[in-house]
């Protein structure tokens, strides 16, 4: 890849409600006075008392304008006031009486009814009603922005995956690669697999030499993905290279019902294993592989009532018993050291898939707790996370992951110079 | 007909719902979140699911007849308990036996995603398969099947329905926070969001029924959830030991 390419891998993420223009930013209004400067702590402090502005959080109180020839004026919010009901005389008794005390002389005007999320969107609140910004501090990395070594890293994993959605032969399909960020390690990755060429009942295989896979992947860090996808469509003739095909389930997933099959049997068919349903199956796999439950070695012990065995099962299950004295209500751990500890779904991981997922897709990360998501390409009709819907923004679900694209060259797609069209 | 059928429910409807819910049941016994289905053609049942969120299927890494779940539940971690009081026969006489707890949370979640419906849909294409259909002929099978689940289909799952072009979908409760079928999203219906695009494969719409037995289906649910959280409750680990390294182990654990 040429050098300058790289310039152009830019990480942007992709918030959780679509972005309004600053300047048609939805208002409420509310009830304000001019008051006299020296009563200003007075009044205010009792009116956070007896109306605080709750639900505009973000609005200020007060208003300080500048006047012409020096002078300042201060305004103060009374109340809220209802929508409909532009009328003075709706303010509340107590508001009233201290309006009527000041010899206030209130009037309705408009502030901004939700916090800004940018600065753009901050200034043109101000020009309503002062409001305060707080650039967020959301807990996820990222969204304020990403260092140049976590740039880098992030990139890196786009590309393994990228490198894995082309591995097919002739063909482009969807890849996701999970990642573990706090050790920077590919947990697993998986293709599409809506159509391959095994049955059913080779799929334990599949996914066995998945598993194989990813251990490899593990223990030699990151570089680069000796990926063999086995699944192919069937017409996509491996021997002619001008006709690949782009076969990326969640662009459509209706489409796999109008496959021609002139050969019933030769391949299996499943017409939801998208990449990443395929990532989370694998990266499943894996973690009952890595922490297989205590219930089967505890079959071992009422298969053998030889002593020797017994009181070596017992040995282990002292140091495990310590184990979980130490660490209290987790999950007994592994008798080795160097195991990490039992993962809870994909919690805190990061997911990097080529193209943004379909809805069925975007719902089974949350499902699977994963932490962050990196596309590379946007998928218009059917995308859920920002195309056609926008579930990272889907206030009701109990997980929320951060959502962010990498502008990739399109280039990057190409195989052996063939130029690419989805 | 039985006095509880509701309104505009064919005894059929029921008869599905009612084995949808003894799959929901099937979950519970399991300790997973009692959700059941079972996806019927031609007003016979060709497949059911439940919730399979914590096991390992399909003879994974550990083979189901295997597990040796003991429901002792509320236990903490080092507690002992007298085999005995278990009611376990079939253990070798020459040892004592005990049971220590050496984990709770056993009822792991490994994977979040295997729901009901999921597990019924694999069950059939599987099935499909090993009957040698083509593709056309399981786009045209799943055109013609029902599904009866427990609980309203969650966003992943309604839009797994709608990519397999299933006929229609009667469900129990409504699910309030991931609900894919009326709830948080429409996707059984795509009249709302469609973008027209030339070349590209119709997108499947199905019909839609909620509310059949739905008192069942919550009372299961709430039973689920009233009993605490699932993943406090432990499996118990059988080991065998002689009295001695029993008191040695005893005397380590309350010290
Ligand atoms: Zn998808
Ligand atoms: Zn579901």
């Amino acid at each position: 890849m040429k050098k300058h390419t790289t310039d152009m891998w830019k990480i942007i993420h992709i918030p959780d409600k679509l972005p309004i223009p600053p300047n048609q930013q939805p208002t409420v209004n509310v009830l304000a006075s001019v008051i006299d400067p020296k009563h200003a702590n007075t009044l205010i402090r009792r009116l956070n008392q007896i109306a605080p502005l709750k639900n505009v959080c973000h609005v200020k109180r007060i208003r300080k304008k500048h006047l012409e020839g020096g002078k300042t004026q201060l305004s103060v919010i009374l109340c809220l006031a209802s929508e409909d009901n532009s009328l003075l005389n709706s303010l509340p008794q107590d508001v009233q009486e201290l309006s009527d005390s000041y010899q206030l002389s209130p009037f309705v005007t408009k502030v901004c009814k939700y916090a800004a999320t940018s600065k753009e969107e901050w200034e043109e609140q101000c020009k309503l009603w002062p409001t305060s910004y707080h650039p967020p501090t959301y807990n996820i990395d990222g969204i304020t922005g990403f260092s140049e070594e976590d740039s880098l890293s992030i990139l890196s994993f786009m590309k393994v995956a990228i490198e894995l959605a082309k591995s097919g032969d002739g063909l482009i399909v969807n890849a996701a690669v999970i990642v573990d960020p706090s050790v920077q390690q590919i947990i697993t990755n998986g293709c599409d697999q809506i159509f391959s060429w095994h049955a059913p009942m080779n799929k334990t295989c599949i996914r066995n030499d998945c598993i194989e896979q990813s251990t490899n992947l593990d223990s030699h860090q990151s570089n680069g993905v000796a990926s063999t996808v086995t699944e192919v469509l069937p017409n996509a003739s491996p021997s002619e290279p001008e006709s690949l095909s782009c076969a990326v389930s969640c662009l459509n997933p209706w489409k796999w019902s109008e496959q021609q099959s002139d050969t019933a049997n030769s391949y299996y068919c499943h017409p939801l294993r998208h990449a990443a349903i395929v990532a989370i199956e694998s990266s499943a796999d894996r973690d009952r592989r890595l922490f297989p439950d205590l219930g089967d070695a505890e079959e071992k012990s009422f298969e053998t009532s030889q002593s020797s065995h017994v009181v070596a099962m017992v040995k282990r299950q002292k140091t495990s018993v310590a184990n979980v004295e130490k660490k209290e209500a987790d999950p007994p751990n592994m008798p080795s050291n160097s195991v990490p500890e039992r993962p809870y779904l994909c919690t805190g991981c990061d997911i990097y898939l080529v193209w943004e997922p379909c809805i069925m897709c975007a719902m089974a990360l949350v499902h699977q707790r994963i932490r962050r998501i990196f596309y590379a390409f946007p998928n218009p009709n059917n995308g859920a996370l920002g195309s056609l819907h926008r579930l990272q923004g889907e206030k009701s679900l109990n997980h929320h992951y951060a959502v962010f694209r990498i502008c990739v060259p399109e280039e990057a797609l190409d195989i052996a110079g063939n130029r690419k069209s989805c | 007909m039985d006095s509880h059928v509701e309104e505009g429910c064919s005894s059929e409807t029921l008869t599905f719902m009612e084995l949808a819910i003894e799959q929901a049941k099937d979950a519970l016994n399991s300790l997973e979140v009692p959700v059941g289905c079972v996806i019927a053609e031609d007003g016979k049942v060709i497949a059911s699911g439940r919730n399979r969120t914590t096991e390992t299927r399909n003879g994974g890494v550990i083979p189901k007849k295997k597990k040796k779940r003991v429901d002792v539940i509320w236990t903490r971690i080092g507690d002992c308990i007298s085999i005995k009081a278990l009611k376990t026969s079939n253990l070798p006489s020459l040892y004592s036996w005990t049971l220590i707890v050496v984990g709770t949370s056993l009822n792991f979640l490994w994977q979040a995603t295997r729901h009901a419906e999921m597990e019924a849909i694999d069950a059939l294409l599987e099935q499909w398969q090993k009957s040698g259909l083509s593709v056309s002929e399981v786009a045209e099978k799943f055109s013609a099947c029902s599904l009866y689940v427990t609980c309203e289909p969650c966003i992943m799952c309604a839009a797994a329905l709608s990519i397999l072009g299933i006929k229609e979908v009667y469900y129990g409760c409504a699910n309030d926070k991931f609900g894919g079928c009326g709830s948080i999203l429409s996707l059984h219906s795509s009249s709302s969001k469609l973008p027209k695009s030339g070349n590209i494969a119709q997108r499947k719409d199905f019909k839609c029924t909620g509310g059949i037995m739905a008192l069942e289906a919550v009372s299961l649910l709430r039973r689920f959830y009233e009993q605490g959280n699932p993943n406090g409750r432990g499996m118990c680990w059988f080991i065998s030991i002689t009295s001695t390294l029993y008191e040695d182990l005893e005397a380590k654990l309350s010290g």
